[in-house]
């Protein structure tokens, strides 16, 4: 088995895992009191490592069987956390269980996609209508929702590129296109109004980026001029000013895509979506050699939920998107989200490694 | 059925479909992540070289450090003004998003109110971001360990150092130094900014440029709170002011204050060879620390509208009628026209008509038949009546004019007045209205259309004194200016004579100070017509006449002339010369060396102006 294990797939992940340590100890170098994070960052790889060794040994197929029941605990810990939940920074994301903090929304990801992979080789067959649609929504809405009750809008945000993958790889019928497209549109002016005041300033500031440098786009300003002033070959190493100097907001999270920018410039951006496209290519290579529908829906929602975080961290660092706590997969800090996305990465490996396997 | 057997395999068409939409989705993909590439290599490949400039502004701040005010000496070498450190709570306002609440939770520690915190807060809303919202400044050790012992709940509340201007003898000179404060809006006069410290009146004022010095700066690495990390990198040190030496004897300062006490008036003392401004001093007077802090609205309302006006610097920006003391000016204009000569005599039987009116002399029973000498020696108001009528305004103005009336005297200090030397072409200017010849007899005994400054009065006295007109000076390193006077030394010898008893047998012998002889001239200035020829005890104190006592010392070899003032202090035999015999004593028996000067003062509180023996005489010099 050892020999059908994707190695490129592995490898990406662990060189992007070991960067983040890397640069979560480069940012938060001189800060006494998260100096040590790398360290918890490298324990929680271990753990992710030996996670996903157990999502590998284990045929896809027999998680898919389970993904029901696994999505159901997912759920319940999502409600207790409503209920026991500590609260940071005004979200209540985490469980606490004796030394270790869990955050469920990340373990809710990867059991989203064997679900919705699940429901769809099962029940999908001559595209969505809209009673897949709405058995979609229900799946990947469900803890949508909980999230966003945390309320942490940017995680429970990541969770609709899950959703359009599935609708994508369903096959969406034109009807539920139009209907669907119509929908969002009525429902936009409302979502606007639902949306606290500071979220939409942040959106305004994506469009007028000097609507309030010092304040909302505070931010995004200085994530730009770090991204800006590493240059081609970057400051070197621990060698970012805008980063060691702690101008850049949130560096060891969601903004370490700029501090990496920053210290390694334009080589190190451009090895970085490298190596987030060796990983996602895997994925699709794993789909299209997949044995069954279900391998194919598998590693695609997959792939949709690594692009999809991505693609918001990096549109947001970039002061494309609007800011807002999405973090950089594998490697941002946070240990929860680390085991999720490197057992998503396990599930295109078990996915490919069973393609020729009756 | 085995579990891989429950999901349906691919078959041909499902494939082809499925195939189709991963590729959709992997050319999306390739898509948005070259988007990004290109994102990426416009912001580091072509805006990388700006986007380094941004962030070395980010971080490298010039922070202004303050120019060390020169210190301002005595004529003794001692500091009367000077700059020590201080030091100001500031909160910083860069990156912090609850300022309103850092201010909540910080304002009831200090001194002052949340609201004027924010009153404070929104006024530099237009300033840059990285300088700091001041607190509270000079703020004393107790509230700074209160503020440290919380120092968790305040992060981002700083120490500053900066200096401060501190005038340790508080009001003592306050008129002659003046005060300092923050640039204004309107002066953003050559090289200033905004924060610098400039002299806004007094000496400060004057020598502002000589004081202030240059600010310097230095460059130096912040992080995204602007707190300082590491060395400065660049670094001009500022320059600091130069020193001031003034005239100012403190002793004599000191006794001319005490002397005053708590009335309005003023006081110069001179030295009529140089014109070195000895002591000045005007009262109410008032603080200058004051305003060494950010002054309220309130606190500087009530020293303006105080109905004393303690700001006013009556020494040289009041302007009172002469009364008696301009009588030195009248003989020295009758004996210089050719009028009279010293023994040329009037008889004052206490009053006299004169164009169809009656003028009262101050003696009711009259003075006899009087000459020159005894005319000044008694302040006979008869003998100048008819000397005012038989000169004419002419002579008078011209001497007048000659001893700098009615023009500012030249002294280095800000705001200095001219007053009115009487002259028949300046009431037509003035009034519109020709001379009249009783103008002339209102002016022989110093009222009427003239009012002088008491500098102006101690520097006509000083020409008398020396027989050249100096002009005042503070600042020691400055140019003496006499300028001689077209005076015959026989007209100046009459007139000394006359002055020296006036002390010695007429109207000033409270003047007297042992060993030394005291030449001098009273006087009162008219506050309501009808004072004259009623005693001033009888009069409420806001009725009373000004009193006035002009004069020099020692008579023989001038040293120290003077004039003071004490607003409606009725006679000024009784209320003037006993304060000008205090200061006198200062300079001739100084108190021996610095160390006890200070418990000597504190001991000998010189003499208020002692209560008047009951039906003393009044009115009328």
């Amino acid at each position: 088995m050892v020999a059908k294990i994707d190695l490129p797939a592995v490898l990406a992940t662990l060189l992007l895992a070991g960067i983040g340590i890397f640069f979560i100890a480069s940012s938060t170098d001189g800060d006494v009191q998260s100096q040590s994070l790398w360290r918890m960052q490298a324990l929680w790889l271990i753990v992710a490592v030996v996670a996903a060794a157990i999502v590998v040994a284990v045929d896809y197929r027999v998680w898919c069987e389970i993904a029901f029941p696994l999505h159901a605990i997912v759920l319940v810990l999502l409600v207790a956390v409503l209920l026991f939940g500590k609260e940071v920074g005004g979200n209540r994301s985490w469980l606490v269980l004796g030394p270790v903090r869990l955050q469920p929304s990340e373990l809710a990801k990867w059991t989203t996609c064997l679900a919705l992979s699940s429901y769809l080789a099962r029940r999908v067959r001559e595209g969505v209508g809209t009673r897949e649609l709405f058995e979609v929504g229900l799946i990947a809405g469900l803890p949508l929702v909980l999230i966003g009750m945390q309320p942490d809008l940017g995680t429970a945000l990541t969770f609709v590129p899950i959703v359009i993958g599935a609708l994508l790889m369903g096959g969406l019928r034109w009807r539920v296109v139009v209907v669907g497209g119509l929908l969002v549109l009525l429902t936009a002016p409302l979502g606007w109004i639902a949306l606290e005041n500071y979220h939409r300033e942040r959106i305004l500031t994506v469009i007028q980026p000097d609507r309030d440098p010092s304040g909302v786009g505070y931010q995004a300003r200085q994530s730009k001029i770090a991204i800006g002033s590493g240059g081609l070959t970057g400051k070197g190493l621990y060698r970012g000013t805008q980063s060691q100097l702690n101008f850049l907001p949130a560096q060891h999270t969601d903004f370490i895509f700029a501090v990496i920018a920053e210290e390694l410039g334009f080589a190190g951006s451009i090895l970085m979506l490298g190596l987030f496209y060796l990983v996602l290519q895997r994925g699709i290579g794993a789909a299209r050699s997949a044995q069954d529908r279900l391998g194919t829906y598998l590693a695609m929602l997959v792939v949709a939920w690594i692009a999809g975080q991505t693609t918001i961290n990096i549109g947001m660092v970039l002061g494309r998107l609007p800011t807002i706590g999405v973090p950089l997969p594998f490697v941002s800090y946070g240990g929860s989200a680390l085991v999720s996305a490197v057992c998503g990465v396990a599930l295109i490996v078990n996915v490919r490694s069973r393609r020729f396997v009756n | 059925m085995d579990y891989r057997e429950r999901w349906e395999l691919k078959d041909y068409l499902v494939g082809q479909r499925l195939a189709r939409r991963v590729v959709l989705a992997h050319v999306v993909i390739v898509t948005v992540l070259l988007l990004f590439a290109l994102n990426l290599w416009y912001l580091q490949g072509i805006g990388g070289d700006e986007y380094a400039i941004l962030a070395e502004n980010n971080r490298l701040r010039r922070i202004p450090m303050p120019p060390a005010r020169g210190t301002i000496y005595d004529r003794s070498g001692m500091a009367i003004a000077a700059t020590r450190p201080s030091l100001n709570l500031v909160l910083m306002r860069e990156g912090i998003a609850d300022l309103g609440n850092q201010i909540d939770l910080v304002a009831p520690i200090l001194a002052t109110t949340r609201d004027a915190l924010n009153a404070r807060l929104s006024q530099m809303r237009s300033r840059p971001a990285f300088e700091p919202l001041v607190l509270e400044e000079d703020v004393q050790f107790q509230r700074l360990a209160r503020v440290e012992a919380r120092r968790e709940k305040f992060p981002t509340i700083e120490v500053q150092q900066t200096t401060r201007r501190s005038y340790p003898n508080a009001g003592l000179y306050a008129h002659v130094l003046g005060y300092v404060g923050e640039v204004s809006s309107l002066e953003g006069a050559a090289g200033l900014q905004l924060g610098d410290i400039v002299g806004k009146a007094g000496v400060e004022r004057f020598y502002d440029e000589k004081l202030r010095g240059a600010r310097g700066w230095r460059v130096v690495s912040v992080n995204n709170l602007g707190r300082r990390m590491g060395p400065p990198r660049d670094e001009q040190v500022p320059l600091h002011g130069n020193p001031l030496r003034l005239t100012l004897n403190s002793a004599m300062q000191r006794a001319l204050r005490e002397g005053l006490v708590d009335r309005s008036g003023a006081g110069v003392f001179l030295d009529p060879s140089n014109g070195d401004v000895l002591a000045l001093v005007s009262t109410p007077t008032f603080d200058p620390n004051v305003f060494a802090s950010r002054i309220t609205r309130s606190e500087w309302q009530a020293l303006r509208e105080d109905p004393r006006r303690p700001l006013l610097n009556r020494a040289i920006g009041s302007f009172y009628a002469p009364g008696s003391t301009f009588k030195v000016v009248m003989a020295i204009a009758g004996l210089e026209s050719g009028t009279i000569n010293p023994s040329t005599t009037v008889y004052c039987s206490g009053s006299t008509t004169i164009y169809g009116h009656r003028r009262l002399c101050w003696k009711k029973g009259g003075h006899g038949s009087v000459d020159l000498r005894r005319a000044l020696v008694h302040s006979c108001n008869v003998y100048f009546y008819h000397l005012g009528q038989r000169m004419g305004i002419d002579p008078i103005t011209r001497v007048s004019e000659m001893f700098n009336l009615g023009k500012p005297t030249g002294i280095d200090l800000p705001g200095e007045g001219s007053g009115i030397s009487p002259s028949s072409e300046r009431k037509q200017a003035r009034l519109g209205e020709p001379w009249y010849a009783g103008d002339t007899i209102s002016v022989a005994i110093g009222q009427g259309l003239l009012t002088a400054s008491p500098l102006q009065m101690a520097v006509m006295i000083s020409g008398v004194a020396t027989g050249r007109l100096p002009r005042p000076r503070l600042n020691a390193e400055t140019e003496v200016v006499t300028t001689p006077l077209a005076v015959a030394p026989a007209t100046f010898a009459v007139v000394r004579e006359g002055l020296t008893d006036v002390v010695s047998e007429g109207t000033a012998r409270r003047a007297e100070v042992s060993g030394i002889r005291v030449a001098g001239k009273t006087g009162t200035a008219q506050v309501f017509k009808h004072s004259a020829g009623i005693d001033a005890d009888e009069l409420p104190e806001e009725e009373r006449d000004h009193a006035w006592f002009v004069g020099y010392a020692p008579d023989d070899d001038p040293r120290v002339a003077f004039a003071v003032i004490v607003e409606h202090g009725g006679h000024g035999g009784t209320t003037a010369a006993p304060i000008v015999r205090a200061v006198l004593e200062a300079f001739f028996n100084p108190p021996k060396p610095p160390v006890e000067i200070e418990q000597q003062d504190r001991q000998v509180a010189i003499a208020p102006p002692r209560a008047r023996p009951a039906g003393s005489v009044a009115v009328g010099g």
